[in-house]
């Protein structure tokens, strides 16, 4: 397992007056195995740190692990999985080879943990191996999504509100196989969401990031006994995560 | 959950004609055409009647089909050499983007010049054979190739580039996975467009001098003021031409299999 440790990041992007100032003296640790939810207003940076974490953008000063890996090599390693907002599946190819794609691209030294029927029955697709992305729902293209993001057995899952642009009914389905995929690969997971209720259901913390540039306002250990299903709880942990938000303590 | 997509609605662009309209299209205008020149007894040196077209083209048949086979050959090699190297050149600007920068100034500047004007040059150069017919199809589809090449093999979905990258994919990787099958049917949209130049350039290039071909046929008969020669060869052209634009825009058609919305044109 691979905690992630980010420090002292600093972080800006050309703006027509100078520069934006997104991060500035951040500091950020994830433990290996947790479920880390970052909340915050839209724009606040969110994705950004994911991007950062990923090492799809470099961060102007600071410094980011992996593990004891630098963003890159992580990458390199394949340790991370990455999953969007959009499934950004091939529509080319079928359920089964965009999964696939996932071995091919960068897999010379994977052991994957589980073979690609397998992945399949675990996110529920059985039976759509060979149905192409234009066939199926969004929830269904966010399954596929998600068991290619698992396909190489990545310990570090970086989750850029990937179930966003679905349905509640959906989203609430998919939110209970995450939580029963992350407890199987005993990843480490940065979940990025502006879902208050997602985060709590989720979230072993929750970090609440706001503010220009943005800084860790709050960090809200939720330690609720999972699965979470007592609404009345739930709701409770969102209003302090509102709180925090807005402005308190937490 | 059911693979819903089998009944997705189908949508269409605008309401469609039946199909036997534009089939009815086509005679009853040659039938106007034939009534006019038989009742206003146009002379055949200005307009000959369709009737007239045709039985010349048949008398003269095994003429045109030889003449059709040079002029074809020519603008397969020269498409073939045009569409070659814009693809050589789009990839090379898909893996080093700058590329792009330095040659599209020789780009342009080689796509303003007017070809009608190259095409004697090149005869005089070359001589009478093929190769001046083939450089110069080569040169007239080259630059409509190499946009839509370009501009497909950068239009990819940014966020599977992202996820590609996320997986530290090589730039050769995102080329196969991505690049390529993402440009496929932008490369059957520039052979679509570059179809009819390339009969074009060749029969431009024939026109200048050649021995032979459908533009040589064209030339002769236009020296000698006959038109139904002249028509008869144009009508092969546009024949030849309106069969090639169709096999490229149903090869288009199905490299977007996998979108049927785009697929329906």
């Amino acid at each position: 397992m691979l905690g992630i440790r980010m420090e002292r990041v600093h972080h800006t992007f050309p703006a027509p007056s100078g520069r934006w100032v997104i991060f500035e003296d951040l500091n950020l640790e994830v433990r290996p195995g947790s479920f880390t939810v970052i909340v915050g207003p839209s724009g606040c940076g969110k994705s950004t740190l994911l991007r950062l974490a990923a090492g799809l953008l470099t961060p102007t000063a600071g410094r980011i692990r992996i593990g004891d890996l630098s963003p890159a090599q992580a990458r390199a390693a394949r340790r991370i999985g990455w999953m969007g907002q959009q499934p950004a599946l091939l529509p080319w190819r079928t359920v089964e080879g965009n999964i696939r794609l996932a071995l091919e691209v960068n897999g010379r030294a994977l052991r994957p943990p589980l073979t690609v029927e397998e992945l399949i029955a675990m996110v529920g697709l059985k039976g759509f191996e060979r149905a192409y992305p234009r066939m199926l729902s969004g929830g269904m293209q966010q399954r596929v999504a998600l068991a290619r993001t698992l396909a190489a057995g990545p310990a570090v899952w970086l989750m850029d509100e990937p179930f966003a642009a679905l349905d509640a009914l959906t989203r609430a389905q998919l939110l209970e196989e995450v939580e029963r995929l992350w407890r199987a690969f005993g990843a480490t997971v940065l979940w990025v969401t502006h879902d208050l209720h997602e985060a709590v259901r989720l979230g072993d913390e929750v970090v609440v990031l706001a503010g220009r540039p943005a800084r860790i306002r709050a960090r809200i250990p939720l330690p609720d006994p999972r699965p979470r299903t007592d609404e009345r709880r739930i709701g409770e942990w969102v209003e302090r995560v509102r709180a925090a938000l807005m402005g308190g303590a937490g | 959950m059911s693979p819903m997509g089998m009944e997705l609605p189908r949508l269409r662009s605008g309401a469609r004609l039946a199909p036997w309209v534009p089939l009815l299209a086509l005679p009853l205008a040659l039938a106007g055409w034939e009534l006019i020149v038989r009742e206003a007894r146009v002379p055949v040196y200005l307009v000959p009647a369709p009737s007239r077209i045709l039985a010349t083209l048949w008398a003269e048949r095994g003429l045109y089909l030889q003449a059709t086979g040079v002029t074809l050959g020519e603008a397969a090699a020269g498409l073939a050499l045009g569409m070659g190297v814009s693809l050589a050149l789009a990839i090379a600007t898909a893996f080093w983007p700058p590329l792009e920068r330095a040659i599209m100034p020789l780009v342009l500047l080689l796509k303003a010049i007017p070809l009608v004007a190259i095409a004697p040059i090149l005869t005089i150069w070359f001589g009478f054979g093929p190769l001046p017919k083939v450089l110069m199809t080569a040169l007239l589809t080259f630059y409509p190739a190499l946009v839509p090449l370009m501009t497909g093999l950068r239009a990819v979905d940014p966020a599977a580039l992202e996820l590609l990258r996320a997986w530290d994919a090589s730039e050769w990787e995102i080329f196969v996975h991505l690049r390529w099958p993402s440009a496929r049917p932008y490369a059957f949209a520039a052979l679509k467009t570059a179809i009819p130049l390339a009969l074009i350039g060749a029969v431009v290039a024939e026109w200048t001098g050649a021995s032979g071909g459908l533009g040589r046929a064209m030339w002769l008969a236009q020296t000698n003021l006959d038109m139904p020669r002249l028509f008869a060869a144009a009508l092969i052209l546009a024949a030849v031409s309106l069969a090639g634009y169709t096999g490229a825009a149903l090869l288009e058609r199905r490299a977007r299999w996998w979108n049927p919305e785009e697929a329906r044109l």
